[in-house]
């Protein structure tokens, strides 16, 4: 119900929600300070940053800092590597959320349907802290599985410290660690779907492939459309805490992507402020674009979307 | 209707999902061997089913570091104090958004930008220098006001419970404050119970704002000490020779331990989180 107010109108009515603005400003104080006040610290993408004059008191330098990335290796690298994860990522890991959530509905011992749930969603509720202790001790030099692998005989791997197999293990970990929590959504939608239309298949005689194909498949599609979507917006970030506490200096060549980039650059020994403000600039401005198509992307499919 | 029969394909899925199952299981069953063996056992072979011999003394050495000490004493603190404060911005943000205000589109909006755009790591590590808070506690706590996705978890919640009750308070001349502290937030419990488990991880799984922030070792958190423990692991699993020659202790052993402690009070509550898991927590925050 919306109504055309007068001006008296509205201010009268905003006095009968006086509390409730109230309630609001302590909320919007937090994004102001630590949200939106940052965002004043960007002009030092276009500036030469000197700590005696500040952020506002700092020389202009127009698109200089943006010109040195250009021609910055290290960078690129760190683009290319926060892509290529990503799309690991995404092509590995994703379908697998989805394939373990249609077998997990398939299983038909319900105790040990849980069980297996428990043990699967938990991971999640670790920091990347943790779990980079645990890969350390399972997957290390003298860790448990390459005592295994020579115990049948084969040769150690260095998991850890291998250009061409540290990737892999960014999408194993991100596996091992989210995987059980992103079937909750899909095993949600599934539970959401018509028990009847599953009795009705099987009375028509339907075998168990029919019915995850023409049943439970197109219960879910929506759902995993917009995670595809939202998966897709989010290509730029390849997730932080997971590389800064796996990554080591010998796999920087395919492990360092730009926010951990953007860290080295920040916190390294005489840093320039400057081409690193312009580093996250470009970073935030592409991720910004991307989420809003995901965005657009997913309302199309019928969905509300974020915003 | 009658069960079907347990048949092939059936046994085919029950193994895949077992495997599934072993191989998150095992990473944490060797840590926790690892943690409970002395070093003898580990050096014969990492690779354990069962423990052939089991000590305590990687945890007395854990449980008696005072780096450790001092970071669950800020963690806890972090926790406690970081959870509360969560809380009373989720709750007075999603009540307040629930009701048809003047300017409530621009509110979430303004809420909303925050998630695509941010003013990246340079200008915030400045905003929180210029503000005092580096080597401040108060750093691990403020910055992280509200999750959004749970900000819109409570708001559906607030804005299905029944209006009667509120409309009647307000004719008797309640306030809307009286009536969110006395009306609605007894209703709510089990979600505020929920979102509360949900933030409490989250801070204490806290390490970045600590990494970043805070040098005195007295405020380091949990976490960061942590790392600091297991990032030496990975030097020494470079083959990084002073760290090799510098062992005499079983540092695995410490690590895992170190691991497994930290990893604790969320196995203990663990249940909780789980309950809620398919009431819709997640669900609902996409589609909402």
């Amino acid at each position: 119900m919306k109504k055309k107010l007068s001006r008296t109108g509205l201010i009268e009515q905003m006095l009968n929600y006086k509390y409730i603005y109230l309630m609001l400003v302590p909320g919007l104080l937090f994004l102001l300070t630590f949200k939106y006040l940052p965002m004043y610290g960007i002009q030092l993408a276009f500036k030469r940053y000197m700590l005696n004059k500040g952020i506002t008191g700092s020389p202009w330098v127009g698109l200089e800092n943006f010109r040195y990335i250009w021609t910055e290796p290290a960078f690129w690298r760190a683009f290319k590597n926060t892509i290529i994860i990503s799309l690991m990522k995404l092509g590995l890991g994703f379908p697998i959320g989805i394939i373990l959530a249609l077998l997990i509905n398939e299983l038909r011992i319900k105790k040990y349907k849980r069980f297996l749930q428990t043990i699967y969603t938990f991971p999640h509720f670790l920091s990347w802290v943790i779990v980079s202790g645990i890969v350390f001790n399972f997957l290390g030099n003298t860790g448990a599985f390459n005592s295994f692998l020579q115990t049948i005989g084969m040769h150690k791997i260095n998991f850890l410290m291998n250009k061409s197999i540290f990737r892999y293990l960014l999408v194993y970990s991100e596996v091992w660690k989210e995987a059980g929590w992103s079937t909750i959504l899909y095993l949600a939608a599934i539970a959401g779907i018509d028990p009847t239309l599953y009795e009705a298949a099987t009375v028509d005689g339907a075998n168990r492939w029919y019915k995850i194909k023409y049943i439970t498949w197109p219960g879910i599609q929506n759902i995993v459309v917009i995670m595809f979507i939202m998966t897709v917006g989010t290509i730029m970030v390849a997730g932080f805490n997971q590389v800064f506490n796996l990554y080591n200096e010998v796999v920087y060549d395919v492990g360092d992507i730009i926010s951990t980039y953007v860290y080295r650059i920040s916190f390294q020994q005489a840093p320039d402020y400057g081409v690193s403000t312009a580093v996250g600039l470009f970073n935030g401005l592409i991720n910004f674009i991307l989420l809003m198509l995901a965005n657009a992307f997913a309302k199309r499919f019928g969905n509300s979307g974020i915003i | 209707m009658k069960k079907r029969k347990f048949n092939f394909v059936d046994l085919i899925i029950l193994i895949i999902l077992t495997i599934f199952g072993l191989a998150v299981l095992y990473p944490f069953y060797n840590a926790i061997l690892v943690s409970i063996v002395p070093q003898h056992v580990y050096a014969a072979s990492p690779f354990m089913l069962w423990p052939d011999e089991i000590t305590f003394n990687s945890y007395k050495k854990v449980l008696s570091d005072p780096a450790i000490l001092n970071g669950l004493k800020t963690t806890l603190i972090v926790t406690i104090l970081g959870t509360a404060y969560n809380m009373i911005l989720t709750i007075l943000t999603a009540y307040a958004l629930t009701k048809e205000i003047p300017g409530r589109k621009l509110i979430n909006y303004l809420i909303l930008f925050t998630m695509f755009f941010s003013g990246g790591l340079i200008p915030y590590y400045l905003l929180i220098k210029n503000i005092g808070l580096i080597n401040n506690i108060l750093v691990m706590i403020l910055p992280m006001g509200f999750n959004i996705m749970y900000m819109i978890v409570m708001r559906s919640f607030f804005s299905q419970l029944p209006t009667a009750l509120e409309e009647s308070a307000k004719i008797d001349g309640a306030n809307d404050i009286t009536i969110l502290f006395k009306i609605i937030l007894p209703l709510s419990l089990p979600i505020i119970a929920t979102l509360s488990l949900y933030y409490g991880v989250n801070r204490w799984n806290e390490w970045y704002h600590g990494m970043l922030f805070v040098n005195s070792t007295e405020l380091m958190p949990l976490q960061l000490v942590l790392r600091n423990i297991v990032q030496d692991a990975n030097k020494f699993l470079q083959g990084n020779t002073a760290a090799v020659a510098n062992v005499k202790t079983f540092s695995e052993g410490i690590k895992m331990a170190s691991v497994v402690a930290t990893m604790f009070p969320i196995m203990l509550l663990y249940p909780f989180l789980q309950r809620y898991f398919l009431t819709g927590l997640t669900l609902g925050a996409v589609k909402s």
